[in-house]
């Protein structure tokens, strides 16, 4: 078999004259209507882009879904040092204090009418988009909110109640939350829940009011006693073999989460729809109770508008549109994303809106009443380098041997190498 | 030792063991593959099920459904092709044009200029991606296929490669004869020379396919958009969910494998034969 | 580098006459050979050598890709010594380098030596079949071995579970991940290998084996005085590569550990010093730094490779 390069040649051109069709640049480019959108995955903004098209037909949008959230924010930070960028970018809560920080890489958005819509959202989740000098760079999407989500049948066959009230009154507290997993083990001789560092500690410290930065904007994070208790927290979880060992979003995680590998899960809201697809055969069996501690916050996301972006006023149109607080509760009603927009958290739409695939809770109810106990702290920008630190150090005792006694101090020395 | 006429009919003949040995060499490369393609038929559950499973199931178009729902696969692979088949073509072509200036024509410098192609294998390219990216944003090509296949076509190996088999393969004497005849060097490659060697840069343009097939880092930093993704990064984009879908992602794999795999199975001999030819003889 | 060596040793022919001087024959014919390997050169400048030289020159600053770019001088260098995810990194390195360079040569000899046979049946089936995780693809390797050596879910912790072994964690124990990422590097390369060291063997001539073995050299003895000397220096040229290949190992410990990809784990038990690299420089926007450690680990290749070298030399050479 002969091989001319030509013919070859010819070939490869030809390939590359069908794969150079798609993909040429942005939604419409310039024309004003159309624009780019780059979001994470898991996160339903198809839903949302969708509804938006169908009220206006002759605008078309180019979602794309990167990937996960650190690599939607890893990808537009190669973007915005060189190359294209969206129109419209969907940056989550612990990935933008470091586009804060640099914010001539993105359109102040009180340029194009922030000021008016301001207002619209839950303070404390407005306050982290605004920049030094005061631009905004983001407005809100959605919030989390915070709950435990725990199966029913498990919980029968530990002897523990399954009503969602009783439930919620078994763990007023952290300690007590620990309690009841011991009390399960020892009854079945499984897990309680997935791991310490998630489902604990992370949930635990987002309850505080002053957290790795005091509002004067310091670095705190080593003498916070608020930070050094839930710290207490995980490591005691990860101690006392109620977990599962499984970090969280692996396959083995997804794979527990089907099997009953684990009773309970930390779920904010968006976690439901990741159970729902994760663990379809579960229908009925899951019902949700409050978190120990009673508030709690996991998540939520901006939507922020590069500054080189071609079409900034058709991107500023959806943003207004999508995320008025009609729009959010809209968009709860398609998908169960939490309002970041408190107006709207006493409509009855909100509130009725029972689950079947978790015993028919209320689930809007549930969450919204979650955020309710938190108070605002001030999240800087290596607050997310900070709190990896401390769940690795977690997850170190708890899957690979790490020593529970020096595990405070390991965390330090390695966010002090970390940050600098 | 025992006698020596036996042994010499016994040297000849392959014992047991060593065959056992070559099936057990065959079932670990194989059945990673095969297991690759139970979990794309099957699905998640199935797959983490204890004890695991082993045969096929029947899922696979449900699954492939799904891929191309998540992904643009199809763009993917044909991303990839086009990407591989342009290093691989080009590799051929232009490592051949220099393998011959090198071998077969005089030229000052030749020798040092050669051992600088050589000296350049030392350069471990794979850690200058910051600024390799850097470049590719001033050149306006981040989120490009070029980005992919401009840098991919400068091979220094396939240089010695190409070098090592025309001196082996083309005498001086037919080179001398054509220039006699009034060929100018052009001609001489193309219609001498090329012809010849054909069969190597065949190889040669079949293991820069795969290599750039399979290359990871480099599309990974480069690539931004789903539509310009090569197969390599479509698959890893599969993982990316909060719930990860273990069928969902073998389905993925198992779609980016097959093309080489057939590939393979076609003109497989050729590649064994050229790892063989090598350029180590003797 | 043993090419170097290879390249000069002429391969036996009939002494040719000199090359016909074409110089006479007017500019554009002596301009032709520098045009032939002047797109190689052009190419190498632009997309390896200058990025290559650039890479010192970031490392240099602190560099904030969508930020400010700062002069700092050697200061990311004394930051990294004293860094001990550096180090941590580099340990990582040099250990998974060294578990999937060493089996996997020693594997390739092995398997070389007894492929080498005349008679052998189906040579082609397992010459293919060795060779098929080389054109496997990359990613899709590493997510099917991270699935079978799960600790919960794997296959292979089943399998030692019916021997009585508890589940071993091939992700979150340093060891673990070690063995699971060297386990993927040989299984791909090995097939390869072992050609590479059969091509080479199959120009030992048949009589040489026959007659140490008629002399009473048993197998061993045949492998230890003929098949290793005589694959010197293909082997020198595996050990280099692979060295040089094996020392930058990325993809594998990018995508087996999901749940913290860029650390390769919470306490980086598996994160290489590509991977640390590609951190510091895409994930904590840091060029400058993740530069430095680009110069770290080129200098380590060399000096590495350098002495990988020097050892495989003192092979014996043919008798």
């Amino acid at each position: 078999m002969t091989l001319r390069p030509l013919p070859l040649l010819a070939a490869a051109a030809l390939v590359l004259a069908a794969a150079c069709t798609p993909g040429t640049g942005g939604g419409g480019g310039g024309d004003g209507k159309s624009f780019e959108f780059w979001s994470f995955a898991a996160i339903n903004q198809k839903t949302s882009t969708d509804a938006y098209r169908q009220k206006h037909p002759d605008v078309e949008v180019k979602l794309t879904e990167v990937g996960t959230s650190t690599e939607t924010a890893q990808a537009l930070t190669t973007a915005l040092a060189g190359g294209k960028v969206p129109d419209l970018v969907l940056i989550q809560g612990d990935n933008l204090p470091k586009f804060v920080q640099q914010p001539q890489n993105f359109v102040d958005l009180r340029t194009l009418g922030a000021d008016d819509i301001k207002g619209d959202y839950l303070d404390w989740v407005m306050k982290q988009s605004v920049a030094k000098d005061g631009e905004v760079i983001g407005v809100p999407t959605d919030v989390g909110g915070m709950a435990i989500a725990y199966r029913t049948d498990l919980f029968a066959a530990a002897q523990l109640p399954t009503d969602p009230a009783a439930a919620s009154a078994l763990w007023p507290t952290w300690d007590a939350f620990i309690e009841t997993g011991k009390r399960y083990k020892q009854a079945t001789g499984k897990a309680f829940i997935d791991n310490a560092a998630t489902s604990v500690f992370y949930q635990a410290v987002n309850q505080v009011s002053e957290k790795y930065y005091s509002e004067g904007r310091e670095l705190v994070y080593d003498r916070n006693p608020q930070v050094r208790a839930a710290f207490d927290l995980g490591v005691k979880a990860a101690t006392a073999g109620i977990t599962a060992g499984q970090t969280s979003f692996e396959s083995a995680w997804s794979a527990g989460l089907a099997q009953g590998a684990y009773a309970a899960v930390a779920a904010p809201s968006w976690m439901l729809n990741t159970i729902r697809s994760t663990a379809p055969d579960t229908k009925g069996k899951w019902a949700i109770a409050k978190i120990p501690g009673g508030a709690g916050n996991w998540g939520g996301s901006y939507l922020a508008i590069p500054k080189r972006a071609k079409n900034p006023q058709a991107a500023w149109n959806y943003i207004k549109e999508m995320q008025s607080p009609q729009g959010q509760l809209d968009h709860f009603g398609r998908v169960g994303a939490l309002p970041s927009t408190p107006s709207v958290y006493q409509d009855a739409k909100l509130t009725s809106l029972k689950d079947p695939f978790f015993t028919d809770a209320p689930t809007g109810k549930i969450y919204t009443d979650s955020l309710l106990g938190l108070k605002p702290f001030y999240i800087g920008p290596d607050s997310a380098t900070i709190g990896q630190e401390f769940l690795n150090s977690i997850t170190n005792v708890e899957q690979s041997g790490g020593n529970p006694a020096t595990a405070w101090d390991d965390a330090l020395r390695n966010i002090k190498t970390a940050i600098g | 030792m025992t006698s020596a006429v036996p042994r010499r009919r016994r040297h000849g003949r392959v014992r047991w063991w060593t065959y056992l040995l070559l099936v057990l060499a065959a079932v670990v490369c194989l059945f990673p593959l095969y297991w690759m393609f139970v979990v794309a038929t099957t699905d998640t559950a199935t797959a983490t099920r204890m004890p695991p499973a082993v045969v096929p199931g029947g899922n696979f178009f449900h699954l492939l459904g799904l891929v191309l729902e998540t992904v643009p696969f199809v763009q993917a692979l044909l991303n990839s092709l086009f990407v591989a088949t342009a290093i691989g073509a080009g590799q051929a072509v232009l490592c051949a044009l220099a393998g011959f200036a090198f071998a077969k024509l005089d030229f000052r410098g030749r020798n040092v200029l050669f051992l600088v192609v050589v000296l350049t294998m030392t350069v471990p390219t794979q850690l200058s991606v910051i600024p390799q990216y850097l470049i590719m944003s001033w050149l306006g090509w981040v989120d490009t296929l070029q980005a992919l296949v401009v840098p991919g076509l400068a091979s220094a190996f396939g240089i010695f490669w190409m070098r090592q088999h025309i001196t082996a393969t083309i005498d001086d004497e037919l080179v001398q004869a054509a220039t006699i005849d009034g060929a100018s060097t052009g001609q001489v490659f193309w219609r001498i020379a090329f012809p010849i060697v054909r069969p190597a840069a065949f190889v040669l343009g079949l293991f820069g396919f795969v290599t750039a097939w399979n290359d990871f880092l480099w599309p990974f930093i480069v690539l931004k958009t789903p539509e310009r993704y090569t197969a390599q990064i479509a698959i890893k984009a599969l993982q990316n969910s909060y719930d990860v879908d273990l069928g969902l992602a073998m389905s993925g794999s198992f779609l980016a494998t097959a093309p080489l795999v057939v590939l393979f199975v076609v003109v497989g001999r050729r590649m064994v034969a050229g790892v063989l030819e090598g350029a180590f003889k003797g | 580098m043993s090419a170097v060596a290879l390249t000069l040793v002429p391969t036996p022919r009939a002494a040719p006459p000199p090359p016909v001087r074409r110089r006479a024959r007017g500019l554009g014919e002596r301009v032709t050979p520098y045009a032939y390997i002047a797109p190689f050169f052009v190419l190498f400048a632009v997309f390896g050598l200058f990025p290559f030289a650039f890479t010192f020159y970031v490392a240099l600053f602190d560099w904030n890709p969508i930020g400010d770019q700062v002069f700092i001088g050697v200061d990311n260098f004394v930051r990294m010594f004293g860094d001990p995810r550096f180090w941590n990194a580099a340990r990582n390195t040099v250990s998974i380098w060294f578990l999937s360079t060493v089996p996997q040569l020693l594997i390739a000899l092995l398997l070389a030596h007894v492929l080498n046979h005349a008679r052998l049946r189906f040579a082609l089936f397992f010459r293919m079949s060795v060779l098929v995780p080389y054109v496997t693809s990359v990613a899709a390797t590493a997510i099917v071995f991270a699935q079978l050596f799960d600790r919960d879910y794997g296959l292979l912790n089943w399998l030692l579970g019916l021997v009585g072994v508890s589940p071993v964690d091939f992700v979150q124990s340093t060891a673990g991940s070690h063995v699971l990422i060297a386990t993927m590097v040989t299984w791909r390369w090995f097939g390869y290998t072992t050609l590479l060291y059969l091509a080479s063997l199959q120009s030992v001539p048949r009589a040489v084996f026959e007659a140490a073995a008629i002399d009473g050299a048993g197998p061993w003895q045949r492998f230890r005085h003929i098949t290793v000397p005589s694959l010197r220096p293909v082997i020198i040229f595996t050990v280099v590569t692979s060295t040089i290949g094996g020392l930058q190992i990325f993809t594998e410990p990018l995508l087996i550990a999901t749940g913290a990809p860029l650390t390769c784990g919470a306490v980086r038990q598996c994160q290489t010093l590509t991977l640390f690299l590609y951190e510091q420089g895409f994930g904590e926007f840091e060029f400058g730094y993740g530069s430095a450690v680009g110069v770290a680990l080129f200098v380590m290749v060399v000096v590495i490779a350098a002495v990988n070298y020097l050892l495989a030399g003192r092979i014996r050479a043919d008798r």
